[in-house]
């Protein structure tokens, strides 16, 4: 089973959303 | 660690190929930056950004993986609605109706469905439509009731109607 690359900075996102034309999925998260 | 839906390869495979995946975490003791830029109470929180990063959907809190893929579907349709895009948002509404027909949000997507079809086209009996669905099988959903007052657009008589 693979894994999702996640991206971690909002910046770095936004830099391949805006290169690639792919909206951002976003996931704010707490390790409780 | 992809836990949740996330270990679903349906949900993968959907964030891979259709968004640019982010996880920010969140500090409720010290919020962060994006905490406080997005508004964060509470969590998980799932946003739905276009690719200048304006929000367009958000939902909130633990969802089984059907209702996931249904909201992802969702938040796409409507960066295409918010955009003016209507023949996009249609297809992405349509795919949560016919793939997810019993999800939360599918009401919401028929609701939309037939404002983006109305939007498209200026016939009115798109909103009709969506009037007539939500009653017959979402009835007691929030969207239904929203929808009420389209049930006063006239849909045109039928022939063997017409013929009495």
């Amino acid at each position: 089973m693979g894994e999702i690359k996640w991206e971690r900075d909002f910046s770095e996102a936004l830099a391949k959303a805006k290169k690639t034309g792919k909206p951002i999925y976003h996931d704010f998260w707490f390790d409780g | 660690m992809n836990a949740g839906p996330y270990s679903d390869e349906k949900v993968q495979k959907f964030i891979e190929e259709e968004f640019i995946p982010l996880k920010s975490q969140c500090f409720f003791d010290k919020r962060t930056e994006l905490m406080k830029k997005f508004d964060i109470k509470w969590t998980p929180t799932f946003l739905i950004h276009d690719s200048e990063g304006k929000e367009h959907y958000r939902f909130v809190g633990f969802v089984p993986f059907d209702d996931f893929l249904a909201h992802l579907t969702f938040g796409k349709g409507m960066i295409f609605f918010n955009h003016y895009r209507y023949a996009e948002a249609i297809d992405r509404f349509n795919a949560v109706i016919e793939q997810h027909p019993n999800a939360g949000v599918t009401p919401q997507a028929i609701y939309y469905l037939g404002v983006a079809g109305y939007l498209k086209t200026h016939d009115a009996k798109e909103l009709r439509r969506v009037y007539d669905t939500l009653t017959s099988k979402y009835p007691q959903s929030e969207w239904a009731r929203r929808s009420q007052p389209y049930s006063q657009i006239a849909l045109e008589e039928p022939a063997l109607s017409a013929a009495k």
